[in-house]
């Protein structure tokens, strides 16, 4: 049957399904309602803008609960005042996938009387409002968004989310201003090293010089201002830090530049102070980016959970807001609804989605006097439980407020790098100084010729030179270039290193610690076993119609078995179809005779309760099939390892690297997978924050350890760990926190991960050999004197070109 | 003569991407590059219509801005007014 696109969403689906409209053809009734709304308003417009580009169908939403958004409660929390007077929301648009989007939104809102201002960001999918509350409501603003199939949330604006974006405009700005000059500075520069081979002349060397002093006077002390605060803050709580080393080299060489400039011996580098702030000044933007979009990604998760909770109190039902909740309320939640804080089941029984949580795809069935967790879903039933913890300390804010902690202090090799650089400056800085004194207090005259100068104008050039010839680019270059290389070389492969930091920690790793689920495992049930006690193809397609009318992954999953081994399988009309919780379905259908069958489909409890005595042992994932109370069809379901498991886990092993797998699963399950894989040592039943206290216990043995995960419930401790690694299909929140994707989401590129990072670091080690032979040489020359500028400006090229042509052979087979 | 020319060029070199640079800083600082992404789609919602569009928006922010100077300076009046009746 032939495909057809849809006139508002653009999907393509088959024709027979499609809603028609003379010309136009629509996938549903949503996209039918919003393409006519856009036309009538004058929007149409969005499609030409949206080209050939596909949108997700409108959201089926209740408008229900729009009236939550004018609660006293709501506003309270959420909307703040401007200095006119205006009222002002911060808001999540979901559902926004172009530009189109964001420009239907803002025009819709425009558009809309009372709203002053709709700012929409594209990036980050956050929005603020500001409108004039006497003119309209704030629901009226929400309906407005969902009548053109969008949906907003709102969120809390933090005060690090305010923080990050003004940081990262300030790094912007400075780092755009060294960037633009430094490209000048460059250009003058190439003159002036063409110059040393054809011949320049005084006069036009001495106005190079002029343009690059005027060029890098704002790079270093505008855009640079950052490491010159850094490294006072640095000096005040009594440590060199690496900003103090940016700061000193570059002044350092800057000064020396200068007495050239006005008439001293020697050659200006003017250049290298512009280069030395860019470079580094890049490198930081990239981490200020970093830090923004992952706390855009914790107020995306964070805005999920509901704002309110419905609590009963004399028998009366009251909306409160999260945080006034107070531990002993009974919460009332329906089937659909997130779970807001943790507690303990009172009345009703269901099934509860907690893959956030823990990261199995399996409903768990919770009853009477069971504990449900916050940011668990309830799937199926009407439940009424009491808090146990305040919405702060309930697990879901926990883990949260955790992975904010970790924003902030991710301090693994970056203390080392650190520590190198303080001895480094410091003894650079004590060569130098111990340079001047004997200079000047011996007057000494050797090397190169100073004619002109008195003794301390000499000894102050050879004391600099000393800094100038020590802070050189293969010494800054030797690890980001091999690095970089190292960077593109695994990006190819679809392996994305969030830091060049981390190619080193993956390659000095010693200890690798997997998530179970979707990690190791596919982290989908697959029938394993299924057999047919009727194989008679009515029934096959009864019990097809009764997993139709299912969500659950089990049902899925079976469907998907009978669509593979059967063909032109019909949907029969059921009725009286019901979802027993947690244990199955069970519906009634009459056929042309008028005839009734009572079916169910589930597990074998869900057969004990209609009274089917059937003994069936299994330690998988068991569903019954039965007609009119007799079995016709049985399946055994399974998670599967990923086929390239086994030999991830063999290569780390043969390189004497720990392997460890943590799971939320049971025992039983745990220890099948861990044998098949020859895993030693793994532990069962784990929660979010027993897996973090492990990561950290094991970096306690001075183990630097690798976290491969998935799940939000991997995210603390992925966030833990030296080298948090994700697949490319993670929540959210995983990949917000890892350091390395798999975008293929294949154990195998984690293997090639590994075997291109100890490569990588190879180099590195070979780049920071030579750069150290260069300044063992150069260090003693420029002591005494003998640094001849022309040499020093071609040494310091040169060095470079080397440690850049070895870091090539990274490329190399 | 040569090297005249060549340090004018260089001082107005220097003064022209100076001054593009105040432009810049001028643009960020007012927000105009915090969402790359809109910012490289832009070129592509510049018509006629939206540009109209946005002066429309500054009128509206204009408009409601003094609407509302007004509405509290009338609220205000009403309650003196309602405090020199007691």
């Amino acid at each position: 049957m032939s495909k057809i696109k849809c006139n508002h969403c653009h999907l393509e689906f088959e024709e027979n399904i499609m809603i028609k409209e003379n010309d136009l053809n629509f996938c549903c009734k949503g996209c039918q309602g919003v393409y006519h709304l856009l036309k009538n308003d004058g929007l149409d417009s969005f499609y030409e803008k949206l080209g050939n580009k596909t949108i997700a169908p409108p959201l089926e939403l209740n408008n229900d609960d729009a009236s939550k958004f004018d609660s006293l409660n709501f506003l309270d929390n959420y909307v703040s005042r401007t200095k006119e007077g205006f009222s002002q929301i911060d808001l999540i648009i979901e559902g926004i996938h172009c530009a189109a989007c964001v420009w239907l939104n803002e025009k819709i809102l425009h558009d809309t009387k009372g709203i002053v201002e709709a700012n929409i960001n594209f990036t980050t999918n956050k929005a603020k409002i500001i409108w004039n509350e006497e003119k309209l409501k704030l629901s009226e603003i929400i309906l407005k968004i969902r009548s053109i199939g969008y949906n907003a949330y709102a969120y809390d604006s933090s005060v690090a989310d305010v923080q990050a974006s003004k940081a990262k405009r300030d790094y912007f700005i400075r780092m755009m201003v060294a960037v633009v000059f430094s490209m000048n500075i460059m250009m003058l520069s190439v003159a002036k090293y063409t110059g040393f081979f054809t011949g320049i002349s005084k006069e036009v060397k001495d106005m190079i010089h002029i343009g690059e002093f005027l060029l890098s006077t704002p790079v270093l002390f505008y855009s640079g201002w950052i490491f010159f605060k850094g490294g006072y803050y640095g000096l005040k709580n009594r440590m060199i830090n690496m900003d103090f080393l940016v700061a000193t080299g570059s002044t350092a060489t800057y000064i020396y530049s200068l007495f050239i400039l006005f008439g001293a011996k020697g050659e200006s580098y003017f250049d290298s102070v512009a280069m030395i702030i860019t470079f580094v000044l890049v490198g930081k933007y990239l981490e200020v980016i970093g830090k923004k979009s992952a706390i855009d990604t914790l107020d995306k998760i964070k805005s999920t959970l509901p704002l309110e909770a419905v609590v009963i109190k004399d028998n009366q039902r009251k909306v409160v807001a999260l945080n006034s909740l107070n531990i002993g309320d009974i919460i009332e939640i329906k089937a659909g609804e997130k779970v807001p804080v943790d507690g303990k089941i009172v009345l009703g029984s269901g099934s509860f989605d907690e893959s956030t949580l823990t990261g199995e795809s399996i409903p768990i069935y919770k009853k009477v006097n069971d504990t449900v967790f916050s940011g668990t879903i309830n799937i199926d039933s009407l439940i009424q439980f009491e808090v146990t913890k305040s919405f702060k300390n309930s697990t879901f804010s926990s883990i949260v407020s955790l992975l904010e902690d970790s924003l902030n202090s991710k301090p693994a090799i970056q203390t080392k790098a650190a520590e190198i650089s303080k001895g480094f400056s410091i003894t650079i800085l004590s060569l130098a100084f111990a340079t001047f004194i004997v200079w000047y207090f011996l007057g000494l005259d050797l090397g190169f010729d100073y004619e002109g100068t008195d003794t301390f104008e000499r000894s102050f050039i050879v004391a600099v030179s000393v800094v100038v010839i020590a802070c050189p680019c293969a010494l800054a270059l030797a690890t980001p270039m091999a690095s970089l290389i190292g960077i593109s070389e695994l990006a190819k492969k679809g392996l994305l290193f969030k830091e060049a930091k981390f190619i080193e920690t993956l390659a000095v790793a010693n200890c690798v610690v997997f998530d179970k689920t979707g990690t190791l495992t596919k982290g989908e049930l697959n029938v394993v076993k299924a057999r047919f006690l009727d194989d008679n193809i009515y029934k096959v397609q009864l019990l097809y119609s009764l997993l139709d009318a299912s969500k659950h992954p089990v049902s899925i999953s079976i469907k998907k078995y009978l669509e593979s081994k059967y063909e032109n399988l019909e949907i029969k009309n059921l009725q009286n179809v019901k979802n027993i919780e947690a244990k199955g379905m069970s519906a009634t259908y009459k056929n042309i005779e008028e005839k009734e069958f009572e079916i169910i489909g589930g597990n074998i409890e869900l057969l004990r309760e209609f009274e089917i005595s059937y003994k069936f042992d299994s330690s998988k994932t068991v569903y019954l099939f039965a007609i009119n109370k007799k079995v016709v069809a049985t399946f055994e379901l399974e998670d599967n390892i990923k086929d390239d498991a086994k030999d991830l886990i063999d290569y780390l092993q043969n390189k004497n690297i720990d392997v460890i797998m943590l799971t939320g699963d049971n025992e039983h399950v745990a220890s099948k997978i861990a044998n098949e894989l020859n895993i030693k040592k793994y532990f069962a039943k784990q929660t979010p924050i027993s897996k973090a206290n492990y990561i950290k216990e094991l970096k306690k043995e001075n183990k630097i350890v690798v976290m491969v995960g998935d799940g939000v419930n991997d995210s603390v401790a992925l966030s833990n760990s030296d080298v948090a690694v994700a697949m490319g299909s993670s929540a959210d929140i995983s990949l917000a926190v890892s350091d390395i994707v798999l975008l293929n989401s294949t154990l195998k590129s984690l293997k090639e991960a590994f075997e291109i990072s100890n490569k990588t670091y190879k180099y590195i080690k070979q780049n920071l050999a030579l750069s150290i032979i260069y300044n063992i040489v150069t260090i003693p020359l420029a002591m005494a004197g003998y640094v001849i500028p022309l040499i020093a400006a071609l040494s310091m090229s040169l060095s470079s070109l080397m440690v850049v042509l070895n870091s090539l052979r990274i490329k190399m087979k | 003569m040569i090297n005249d020319t060549l340090f004018f060029m260089l001082i107005v070199g220097i003064i022209i991407s100076a001054g593009l640079l105040l432009l810049f800083i001028w643009a960020a600082k007012s927000g105009q590059f915090d969402d790359a992404n809109k910012m490289v789609n832009g070129l592509l919602y510049d018509s006629v219509e939206d540009l109209n569009d946005a002066i429309r928006k500054e009128n509206n922010l204009k408009e409601a801005k003094e609407e509302k100077l007004k509405s509290e300076k009338d609220k205000l009046k009403e309650c003196e007014a309602s405090q020199k009746l007691d």
